[in-house]
């Protein structure tokens, strides 16, 4: 048997473990296009910032191939799927003849086409190249502009700021985080960041960027000038859908798979940002280009790939972030449209404490907590066994709510609570 | 592998789990010097309580654990053994440990996470549970945890 593993990130390397746990003899062939193995992208911008040395990067041990039994070819890019005959074509010409195949080749930043956008100075941020690039021109730059009040584009303000670099984020909605908070929430953030002295300007998108080879500046869509030796673009990612263009394998807004992760072809399997696969809370298939849902992803992925049955669950939009100190989780649906939601919420504005859960029929769909974040896990547990909350609606947002307060609803929904944890928990409840 | 249970039944509330905890996580192991050091220790078991009685909760080290599978920098990680440790020097303090724990039996000290490690300063048994005065908390398998509850029924 021979697994090819194409991206060696978190759903590659989870795969390779999960392949691991079941068949100790299969010849496994990892390639990946990045020259630096092992690391953590999330990590990249306490990189960035200098709080975190390159050694750190890394989330598996230097060894972790060899112990694997992994044959690694870094630095090589799968160029061409030739699945009829069960062949990838690398980028040096070699041929590599696959039994079973993980497509995981992750999401690159979308960059921003406006006139002048080819110019030196305007960079994604997602790998360690990315961040090596961002350092080596730092010493040249005073002012940055963030374009994107996402995750990334935040992240990266925070980093340069750390650096000691005078950093504006430039958003287009009216909020930082739109995909993972509400506006009560995202306010929050941005005023802790604000007092840190990032500047957050809403309403807003550049329409082109200035200067000769590298750039000098942008305009915005109002109009104003903005004068910076940087731009990070941080809007989001799009699928790395290149190797499967052109072949038979379906795609859509990324690699269809089914609940085995596998793509309409039965020895081809895509996992993590590149693969599209069903969501736990709407049922939809969509991408959920996060972290534990590519580590997840890549697990099933791994253990079908090697022969044992495993259904994926589906993935939860889930986030987790520290910023100066004020951590933010946001779990599945968040700003709910339709009025059948219910929505609970608990604010503390001077303390930058906000919570939030939304119900529908009395099961929790997603939730938002700034500052209180601890219970976030036990919450988000009856979320993903749709556990009936309607006994301890009250207290959900309660500082006294904790596991105990969910000892009877899991004694009393025994099959639902299968794992064996939690029969450790309540056995002598 | 040996872990801590806890028969419900038997605890009293008295948090001597929690003194002796904070007591084995600190510089001197020593409860009245304890009050003097500097950083103050953190217990890592924690007696909550239900609508009726006293809950001591602590880290599960599940067989499937979500914190180690939503770590992103690698602190959290599965020994030899099975059990779940956590390295702090990786830590970054994202909290997605947190964002996963179904039990909330992790915590934030300072910018790194904190749960049950096991006491690794002992060769022998856990603080919480020699500490323990109902011997509500046992250390021991689930095969030996199940065992003792039965022959209690007898």
């Amino acid at each position: 048997m021979h697994y090819v593993i194409v991206g060696g990130s978190a759903a590659g390397i989870s795969a390779i473990e999960a392949i691991r746990s079941q068949d100790k003899e299969g010849r496994i062939t990892l390639v990946s296009d990045e020259k630096f193995p092992l690391y953590s992208r999330c990590l990249i911008t306490y990189f960035l910032a200098g709080k975190l040395a390159e050694d750190k990067l890394k989330y598996r041990s230097s060894d972790f191939y060899a112990k694997k039994k992994v044959e690694a070819l870094h630095g090589v890019r799968a160029q061409r799927l030739l699945p009829k005959e069960g062949k990838l074509i690398l980028d040096n010409g070699k041929e590599i003849a696959y039994d079973k195949l993980l497509i995981a080749t992750g999401a690159s930043p979308q960059m921003v086409e406006v006139p002048g956008s080819d110019k030196e100075g305007i960079l994604g941020l997602r790998t360690y190249r990315d961040a090596q690039l961002i350092n080596g021109r730092l010493d040249k730059v005073n002012r940055v502009s963030v374009l994107g009040g996402g995750l990334i584009g935040l992240r990266a303000a925070y980093s340069l700021h750390a650096r000691n670099k005078q950093v504006k984020v430039i958003v287009k909605s009216n909020q930082v985080l739109s995909q993972m908070l509400d506006k009560g929430a995202a306010d929050l953030v941005r005023r802790k960041i604000e007092q840190k002295g990032i500047e957050v300007m809403t309403g807003l998108a550049a329409v082109e960027f200035l200067g000769g080879k590298e750039v000098t500046g942008l305009v915005l869509d109002d109009g104003r000038r903005l004068e910076c030796e940087l731009v990070i673009v941080g809007k989001g990612v799009r699928p790395n859908l290149e190797l499967v263009k052109g072949t038979e394998i379906k795609t859509d807004y990324g690699i269809i798979v089914d609940d085995y992760l596998q793509t309409n072809l039965p020895n081809v399997y895509a996992a993590g940002d590149v693969a599209q696969a069903k969501d736990l809370i709407t049922g939809q298939s969509t991408i959920n280009a996060l972290w534990p849902c590519a580590v997840a992803q890549g697990k099933v992925a791994g253990l079908n790939m090697a022969g044992k049955k495993v259904k994926y669950d589906g993935s939860l939009a889930m986030n987790s972030i520290e910023f100066f100190g004020l951590p933010v989780i946001s779990i599945g649906i968040t700003r709910p449209k339709e009025k059948e939601y219910e929505q609970l919420i608990k604010e503390d504005e001077k303390n930058f404490v906000y919570k939030k859960v939304v119900l529908r029929e009395n099961r929790i769909q997603g939730m938002i907590l700034v500052n209180r974040i601890e219970q976030a896990g036990v919450m988000g547990i009856l979320m993903r066994k749709k556990v009936d909350v309607s006994s301890i609606k009250g207290m959900l947002l309660e500082d006294r709510f904790d596991f105990a307060k969910i000892l009877p609803m899991i004694k009393e929904g025994k099959q639902l609570f299968t794992e064996r944890e939690f029969e450790e928990s309540i056995i002598s409840y | 592998m040996k872990k801590i249970f806890c028969d419900i039944k038997k605890c009293l509330g008295c948090k001597s789990c929690e003194i002796a905890c904070g007591v084995e996580h600190s510089t001197s192991k020593n409860i009245f010097q304890v009050i003097k050091e500097e950083k103050k220790p953190r217990q890592r078991v924690v007696v909550l309580s239900t609508t009726k009685e006293p809950f001591p909760l602590r880290c599960h080290h599940c067989e499937d654990a979500p914190c180690v599978e939503a770590c992103m920098s690698g602190a959290m990680y599965k020994d030899e053994e099975g059990f779940t440790r956590h390295d702090p020097d990786k830590c970054v303090g994202c909290w997605m440990c947190i964002m996963v724990c179904p039990f909330g039996a992790i915590s934030r000290q300072e910018s790194v996470a904190l749960k049950c490690d096991l006491c690794p300063d002992r060769e022998e048994s856990f603080a919480c549970v020699e500490a323990c005065p109902t011997k509500a908390l046992f250390a021991g398998t689930w095969d030996e945890f199940k065992e003792r509850l039965s022959q209690q029924k007898r």
